[in-house]
């Protein structure tokens, strides 16, 4: 009748069962010595009356509540403190930021770092760029988001169920796997020039670069994952409505789930948006060829160091806050979108 | 606390981690059927654009990546090669190095070492010394330093998110200003932070006129490893605790609150509630962040370039915070098969620890 | 240990913006628990009653009055410091843990009382003069031996290693009822236990919280809005309506002397059959049968009461057993049956009446014959009632 929970190890050894070691331990004469009829149970800081009770878990409510606030006050002014720092660092000179003694307030606010850097920086062409590779990468995520989530939610078909493990898998799988390929493939593709015929690999064009910066993330596994889960909340009703109504799957897709979708449409939008802004490695491998062609981001590193070698941090930081504000605006715009986009999926790739 | 910025209402329904986990392992998972009826070709249509970008940019690279992996002396230019061979591991590993004529010469062949290892002393079949060069930034730094930020920022990040989190939880005001404060480090720029860290830590910054440290050296060159490990791994931490506060919030959100109230009825202490009641109920989402936060540990890669920038790294020879994925993306353009080979050893080891977690947590993890 | 509750109030705020008002839950609330006695707490759905028992378990803050454990006035006390023992309507076992690990856990929090005693083998007394006692933690043996006796006393001792996930609602129940148990409380509260439970185990388990209340004499709150379930294993009921307390007492007397329309209407199943009437010369009317005489002393005994016998419209509660189909007294009241459904021992009387105020049944004895159609009986005057059409429909007679 005993149950042996014992796992091989256990087994193998030969070690006592749960039961026997119970058995052992009510054998014990300390086991049996016990009288529980007898126990008065008590808390643990059971003081003389109520009173002081109720008084001291008062005052021990208040010192939590403001050890708590104190804790996290705290906390956030680490988390904060790096942007305090950005905002002040670019108004100082660079004297002042290498000073002995640090000022928490610039002595004299300096807007000229912002000058040199719309000076020596091509901030417009930057941002510029990212816009498009930005806009074209997330309206082609969109697009191909919404079909899939489509068919893997709705539609019925031999191997559904398969098909989207496997996709879910490919988010276990490193993306350093798939650069390597990724950067011979677009790198020996050859490029067709009307008039000139084929000629070099496609990295000497600027659309071909923007291309490659495109198309290979058209596709995010994690965005499906999360529109399908909002598409299959999306009741039958609705559907077997719309095909009384005589609506297509396709109208039924454009007319009815996409609209009941859009919130996290939008949260996809925003995010992957914010991707492309902030992506760094693969747009950094395809364009060596042509500086003009970076994205902001691969363009802010490396830049503004003076000719020795040292960092000019005042124009750095300058910098900096031209590319991590629009960021904080598109958070302080769409928070709640962003919050829920990232609560249920985090950007990916 | 407002629920409309936070996933607490959907994952009522719908339990996204749950799910995601669900669907991984179980894939043959029957889901409920639904109205629309049988339309094989319509839904291949609907995902043609999607199985056509992941085969080209998705499996067609995992297979070749591998492929490339056991390719000798691969020319990706040309995409010649000159047979298959398992040398490229050993030569990521530091096990194989280069002697005269490209010949492969084991370590154990070598009967003398200089430069910490990179220059070995053979003796040819002539009994000629030789010199042969190994590739140690792999096994001497990229893989210890990959290590390392591991095992300090997963554990450090996850208990402050956690005591922030349940901070949070329990403040009767102010929770959602303070939400938003700790969600900001999220949408920055990793380059572009990385770079205010790097002032932070400069010499004559900050964070040395805060602490009294004199010109005490981080970041800059010269600066020894452990202390740049610190300024990267407070970075590292600073930048993924916006994401767990966030998971880590919700998840608490979602615990009945009877829970709570029986734990008061059994007497249990404000600590002792923590640790058996808020934490075990928080497993799933604890054990989702180890996850996802242990895979992103180990492919660390911008947060060193923005704290460092390229040049201080591997300039000088130093390499002192080369990471695995930092070598891989410097072999891109040049020794393709050892990047290749660097990147199939990372997927492993990230494959053998998501197994290790999965199996160590199944009895921890009670849902 | 006795409970005294005294001008209890909770009223949880509306929001004045959006024109809610204030939510009087408990208004004034006074009860008197005897030590060892279980009092069930009765009453619809949104009466009070489980805000009474949360805020006897400290999880609640009255907006005032007070609550009494024996000569501590424990009001403001946290829950964690009554040391009450609480079954929570789902039961709220730790999902994470196994059922031993949940029974153990309050033990875990607890101290045991040990008296201090002196070289001489006697315990000593403090700078005082009271006896002096020490505090320590359980050991694993005694928490294990206390858990496996509270085990055997619910009948969950095979289940120990599970988690509660794997278990049945009547064996979930059963280690609720043991995690409250364990650690000796002076005080139990039951939270509407039985309703996740079917049918026949509601039956039995109600049986055996009586028999484990008796045994261990804990005072014990029980809260339901089941009157059967009230009426069979209470002491003493307290009948709520609205956050008002309607009436208190033993349950028979509640049941055969009902206050108002309310109890009288609340207690009892079927319900009772409630008909529009009126009292004429100290006759009490339903349309034009008699169906019940005030006896002189009745009258008198109203008086002293308060109560109005003059002749008026009233509400009349007749009791489905109320009544005696072809008895030997001259026959008062006249309905139709509709229907007759054979109950084993009984049969019930499914009628129709043109004064009726609720559906009409009827249960007699199973051997009386009657069939379908008008029917004449005599009525038991204990088992009708009639209620004043005033406030809060008093009970008349």
């Amino acid at each position: 009748m005993a149950y042996d929970n014992r796992n091989f190890i256990q087994k193998l050894f030969k070690m006592p069962t749960r039961e026997e070691k119970q058995a052992a331990r009510e054998a014990t004469p300390e086991y049996q010595a016990i009288n529980t009829a007898g126990m008065t149970l008590t808390i643990k800081d059971r003081a003389k009356n109520a009173d002081q009770l109720a008084k001291a878990q008062k005052i021990g409510r208040i010192l939590f509540l403001v050890l708590v606030y104190a804790f996290l006050a705290f906390m956030a002014v680490i988390v904060l403190f790096p942007f305090y720092w950005m905002i002040i660092t670019s108004l100082k000179s660079t004297t002042e930021i290498r000073a002995l003694q640090q000022t928490f307030f610039p002595t004299n606010v300096l807007w000229s770092n912002y000058i040199t850097v719309f000076n020596s920086f091509d901030f417009g062409t930057y941002v510029g760029n990212t816009l498009v590779v930005g806009i074209i990468s997330t309206l082609g995520t969109l697009l191909t988001t919404i079909f899939s989530a489509f068919a893997f939610a709705r539609l019925n078909f031999k191997g559904r169920e398969a098909l989207f493990g496997i996709l879910l898998a490919t988010m276990m799988i490193p993306g350093e796997m798939m650069v390597i390929t990724n950067y011979i493939t677009v790198s020996r593709l050859p490029w067709y020039e009307f008039g000139v015929g084929v000629v070099d690999g496609w990295l000497q064009y600027k659309d071909a670069v923007f291309a490659s910066m495109i198309v290979p993330f058209w596709v995010s596994v994690f965005y499906i994952y999360l529109l399908r889960q909002n598409f299959k909340q999306i009741p039958n009703e609705l559907y077997l409505a719309a095909k009384v109504d005589g609506k297509s799957d396709w109208q039924y897709l454009w007319k009815v789930m996409v609209p009941l979708a859009s919130p996290t449409l939008i949260s996809i939008f925003i995010l992957k948006l914010m991707g492309t802004w902030n992506s760094y490695v693969w747009p950094n491998l395809v364009t060596t060829n042509n500086e003009e062609w970076r994205l902001v981001t691969n363009a802010l590193r490396g830049s503004f160091t003076n000719s020795s070698g040292e960092p000019q941090y005042g124009i750095q930081m300058a910098a900096t806050i031209l590319v991590t504000t629009p960021l904080l605006l598109l958070f302080i715009f769409f928070r709640k979108y962003i919050m829920r986009g990232v609560g249920r999926a985090g950007i990916k790739g | 606390m407002a629920a409309e910025n936070t996933p607490v209402n959907e994952s009522k329904k719908t339990n996204p981690i749950k799910d995601f986990f669900g669907n991984l392992f179980k894939p043959k998972e029957r889901v409920s059927a639904d109205a629309g009826e049988k339309n094989n070709w319509k839904a291949w249509l609907y995902l043609a654009p999607t199985i056509i970008l992941l085969s080209v940019f998705t499996f067609y690279p995992l297979v070749n990546t591998i492929f490339i992996a056991f390719l000798k002396n691969y020319d990706y230019v040309t995409q010649s090669h000159e047979g298959f061979t398992f040398d490229n591991f050993g030569v990521v590993l530091g096990l194989l190095g280069k002697g005269v004529g490209g010949a492969m010469i084991p370590r154990w062949q070598c009967i003398g070492f200089e430069s910490e290892g990179a220059l070995g002393y053979y003796l040819d079949a002539a009994g000629q010394q030789q010199n042969a060069y190994f590739t140690m930034d792999v096994i001497r730094y990229a893989f210890p330093n990959t290590l390392i930020i591991t095992f300090i920022t997963v554990p450090v990040s996850i208990i402050i998110a956690l005591l922030i989190s349940i901070g949070l939880n329990s403040i009767p005001a102010f929770q959602k200003m303070f939400q938003t404060i700790f969600f900001i480090p999220y949408v920055t720029n990793a380059i572009a932070v990385g770079m205010v860290f790097a002032v932070l830590f400069d010499y004559k910054g900050i964070i040395n006129y805060l602490f009294q440290l004199g010109n005490l050296t981080w970041i800059d060159q010269g600066a020894p490893t452990w202390r740049a490990m610190i300024a990267l791994c407070v970075y590292i931490v600073w930048h993924s605790l916006p994401y767990k506060i966030l998971i880590f919030l919700s998840g608490l959100q979602n615990i009945d609150k009877q829970y709570y109230d029986a734990a008061k009825i059994d007497s249990a202490g404000g600590f002792k509630t923590m640790m058996n009641v808020t934490v075990p109920l928080l497993s799933p989402q604890i054990l989702y962040i180890m996850i996802t936060s242990f895979i992103g540990a180990f492919k660390e890669y911008t947060s060193v370039v923005g704290l460092f920038g390229k040049s201080s790294t591997d300039g000088g020879g130093t390499n002192n915070l080369y990471t695995v994925v930092y070598y891989i993306y410097d072999q891109v353009k040049g020794n393709v098969q050892y990047g290749a080979a660097a990147a199939v050893l990372l997927f492993i080891v990230i494959l053998i620890f998501t197994a290790i977690q999965f199996k160590v947590s199944k009895k921890r993890v009670h849902y | 240990m006795e409970i005294r509750i005294k001008d209890l109030t909770k009223i949880f705020p509306g929001n004045p913006k959006k024109g809610i008002p204030d939510t009087h839950a408990v208004d004034k609330l006074n009860i008197t628990i005897p030590d060892g006695q279980l009092v069930g707490l009765l009453g619809p759905s949104g009466c009070g009653k489980s805000t009474t028992l949360y805020m006897v378990s400290g999880l609640l803050e009255p907006t005032d009055g007070e609550i009494w454990f024996g000569d501590e006035d424990v009001t403001d006390l946290e829950p964690e410091k009554r040391g009450i023992g609480l079954v929570f309507q789902n039961y709220a076992l730790y999902p994470h843990m196994t059922v031993y690990k949940n029974v153990a856990f309050p033990l875990t929090n607890l101290r045991l009382e040990e008296p201090v005693l002196g070289p001489d083998g006697k315990q000593r007394l403090d700078v005082d003069g009271k006896p002096e006692y020490k505090k320590r933690k359980l050991t694993k043996d005694e928490i294990d031996k206390i858990v496996r006796e509270t085990a055997r006393i619910v009948q969950i001792e095979p289940y120990l290693e599970r988690k509660p996930s794997q278990l049945s609602g009547g064996q979930q129940q059963r280690v609720a009822i043991a995690r409250a148990l364990v650690k000796k409380p002076k005080v139990l509260l039951l939270d509407e236990p039985l309703s996740n439970l079917d049918a026949r185990l509601r039956l039995q388990t109600r049986e055996e919280i009586r028999h484990i209340q008796q045994s261990t004499g804990i005072t014990t709150i029980f809260v339901t809005h089941d009157q059967e379930e009230a009426m069979s294993i209470s002491d003493k009921i307290v009948v709520m309506k609205l956050g008002i307390k309607q009436q208190e007492g033993v349950p028979q007397d509640v049941y055969n002397d009902p206050c108002n329309k309310f109890v009288a209407n609340f207690l009892g199943t079927p319900p009772i059959n409630l008909f529009k009437g009126r009292i004429v010369d100290h006759k009490v009317y339903v349309g034009d049968d008699c169906v019940r005489v005030i006896t002189p002393e009745e009258v008198e005994n109203a008086a002293k009461l308060g109560r109005d016998l003059s002749d008026q419209e009233v509400t009349v509660g007749i009791r489905p057993e109320g009544i005696v189909i072809g008895g030997t007294e001259p026959d008062h009241f006249h309905f139709k049956v509709e229907r007759i459904l054979t109950m084993g021992r009984d049969i019930m009387l499914v009628s129709d009446h043109g004064e009726k105020l609720s559906d009409t049944k009827f249960v007699i004895d199973a051997f009386t014959k009657v069939s379908v159609g008008e029917v004449a009986c005599s009525v038991k005057p204990h088992k009708c009632f009639a209620f004043s059409l005033a406030d809060g429909e008093p009970r008349l007679i």
